[in-house]
């Protein structure tokens, strides 16, 4: 049930990313990126697997007890920790650039943005 | 697989990751000395050349001596692999390494008589050890997921460097270059979590073992195919080949010349050796068996390779033509450069994708030779001609061809490094070139590919073409106002010469050359010893030794 609600999300923000990445609005291609990348991140999460943790699965558990959560495979955690700081911090560079090219354009519409030279 | 306890641990050596922390500890030091810039352009110098010195450690402990173990591995923290993160330098990792290292400094000693314009100049000497940080890392990490963090690395640099000039083009491009790679970073992690998925593991090492064996590791391999594809798909947007070319000759344009010559020599093979380290020494031995049915065509094998052997073909096929028709009709030299790097890629993927599609072992190996012999050729004559492009801009103020012309006279030196960078490009001998360009006909020809040569001949036309059009258009004819009055920098002059020597030397003194190239090639295709230094444990050791009360 889990599984099937993650791959909705994921799928929907794919399709909602793909959407903003299309629109001649650069504040929307911003947000595009943003949610695309996010998708990538739940998406990233759901790959180790949903299924009650056992040490054949997530090697660093053993000798740790039981008592595991669900979706407990901390090589994706680690994964999508540092993909979430790399998102992060490249949304805000998007985001300052385009407030760059607004300054130096006048505008925030890509078709307006000059000739291609 | 019990005996795998028993292989001996590979040789382990610190060298590895010696390049890293000299680029980070010069990435980190010039930041610091950002208000004294006569001590930080020296300290990027002393931090480039030292950087060169460990690369040829390498090059020779690692991989050239007679003694030489021929790959070593660092396992980062000292966890074992596949659990942390290991760096790995072999013959095609210090071939690499090579490259960048030669390329780096000249472009450093070029960056320190002439940093181009623009509000961050105190930023421009740890942006580029970032960006040198990026791609070493890129050749060095044996785990794909710090493969991911390495490219970002080295884009996040790249990023900054496009918008550098600060101009409204220059921003705009920079806008579109995020972009795209945001989205090719995103595409890359879903690649990484399907293998991840798929395999369980991220250590490339541990990912070649499992493939070879699905059965022995309950795996379902098919899906990598695919996987893999997605993968390719954001190598190939780095390495810049079609269609995943749109995005060259705006960012090359933006970016300080100085700098895309280290894009088109440096990071753009971060794409090729991706392309070619994945294919040979991870997935090469992957049993997937599929079949794909086209029109006409039927691709099936156990080995994904055919699959990529096809993508390749279209693209390089592809990059040939798009680059060299494009470069024609540019109007400034830059732009020629550009466009003409598109398609002197397409050179470098073509016999890559023939070593994809044939199987006989010494012919693969001919074919991945020719591909990085021609990654040499590349990087030394388009990192000359893109320094050129600065030389010419620092002198004149511009590069385009309606205000250049009779720059022979005005500088011969200039002239004459340029003359010898296009002969390269177009395969002169004896320069690097004619080697480069000669393995591939000769890995085209003894594939038995027809078509293949045939698009090899119009590219090396085309190459003529534009070559001749851009030095005919800059450095014949009469002199232009702007001309007569450049003075011409000596300093980077000297640079352009050395580089132009070096591309002669390489042609004229071919054999050791080759020979490192040869080595290089067998590291890419042989992952039995790959896997073997990399000495990847089982998960179910761990659990033993965990067990036991052992463990760290």
């Amino acid at each position: 049930m889990t599984a099937i609600a993650l791959a909705a999300a994921v799928g929907a923000l794919f399709a909602l990313g793909t959407f903003l990445l299309l629109q001649r609005d650069l504040i929307r291609v911003v947000w595009g990126l943003a949610i695309i990348s996010q998708a990538a991140n739940v998406y990233l999460l759901a790959m180790g697997g949903i299924a009650p943790a056992v040490a054949e699965s997530v090697p660093i558990l053993a000798g740790h007890g039981e008592g595991a959560p669900q979706t407990a495979d901390p090589v994706v955690q680690a994964l999508v920790l540092t993909a979430i700081v790399i998102g992060f911090g490249m949304t805000a560079f998007a985001l300052v650039l385009s407030y760059r090219v607004y300054e130096e354009h006048g505008t925030l519409d890509v078709t307006k943005l000059g000739d291609r030279k | 697989m019990t005996a795998l306890t028993a292989t001996p641990v590979g040789t382990e050596s610190p060298l590895v990751i010696a390049p890293m922390l000299i680029v980070l500890a010069a990435a980190a030091g010039t930041l610091l000395l950002g208000r004294y810039p006569r001590a930080r352009a020296a300290v990027s110098l002393a931090s480039g050349i030292a950087y060169a010195t460990v690369v040829a450690a390498i090059d020779w402990y690692i991989v050239l001596a007679p003694d030489a173990p021929g790959i070593a591995t660092y396992q980062v923290g000292g966890w074992p692999a596949p659990f942390g993160i290991t760096l790995v330098a072999d013959g095609l990792s210090a071939f690499m390494l090579t490259m960048v290292a030669i390329l780096g400094v000249a472009s450093l000693v070029f960056s320190t008589r002439h940093l181009p314009g623009g509000e961050g100049r105190s930023y421009y000497f740890p942006l580029f050890h970032f960006l040198a940080l990026g791609v070493t890392g890129a050749f060095l990490t044996g785990d794909l997921f710090n493969l991911f963090v390495w490219f970002e690395v080295m884009l996040m640099a790249s990023y900054v460097f496009v918008a550098y000039s600060g101009g409204p083009q220059h921003t705009r491009a920079a806008f579109w270059y995020v972009t795209l790679n945001l989205v090719g970073s995103a595409v890359f992690l879903l690649g990484v979590g399907g293998i991840y998925a798929t395999t369980g593991t991220l250590n490339m090492a541990d990912l070649a073992r499992r493939l070879a064996e699905p059965a022995a590791y309950g795996l379902e391999p098919a899906p990598v195919v695919g996987l893999f594809g997605l993968l390719l798909s954001v190598f190939a947007l780095k390495a810049g080949l079609v269609p995943f070319q749109f995005w060259i000759p705006t960012a090359y344009r933006a970016a300080p010349p100085q700098v895309t010559a280290l894009l088109a020599g440096a990071t753009k093979k971060v794409g090729i050796y991706a392309i070619i380290r994945l294919s040979f020494t991870v997935f090469a031995g992957a049993e997937v068996g599929v079949e794909l049915a086209l029109p006409g065509v039927t691709i099936a094998g156990d080995s994904p390779l055919p699959f990529v052997g096809a993508a390749l073909f279209v693209m390089a096929t592809a990059s040939i033509l798009v680059g060299g028709i494009g470069a024609i009709g540019r109007d400034s030299l830059e732009g020629v450069f550009a466009y003409s790097s598109i398609g002197q890629v397409g050179f470098i993927a073509m016999p890559v994708a023939i070593a994809t599609t044939v199987t006989a072992p010494g012919l693969r190996k001919l074919a991945i030779v020719a591909a990085l012999v021609y990654a040499l050729n590349h990087t030394l004559a388009k990192g000359l001609l893109f320094l050129s492009v600065g030389t010419v801009r620092a002198a004149t103020g511009t590069s385009q061809f309606a205000d250049l012309g009779g720059l022979a006279k005005r500088s011969p030196p200039l002239a004459i490094a340029v003359f010898v960078a296009s002969l390269a490009l177009v395969g002169i001998p004896p320069l690097s070139g004619f080697f480069g360009k000669f393995l591939v006909f000769d890995a085209a020809a003894r594939a038995r590919a027809g078509p293949v040569l045939v698009v090899l001949l119009v590219g090396s036309l085309l190459t003529i073409a534009y070559t001749t059009r851009a030095w005919n258009r800059s450095f014949w004819g009469a002199q232009t106002d702007a001309v007569e009055a450049a003075t011409v920098d000596s300093v980077q002059v000297a640079v352009l010469a050395v580089l132009a020597v070096t591309i002669v030397a390489v042609g004229v003194g071919f054999e050791p050359v080759y020979e490192f190239a040869e080595l290089a090639a067998d590291a890419a295709i042989d992952t039995d010893s790959y896997v073997d230094a990399v000495a990847p444990q089982d998960a179910s050791d761990l659990i033993d030794s965990s067990a036991n009360g052992g463990g760290h």
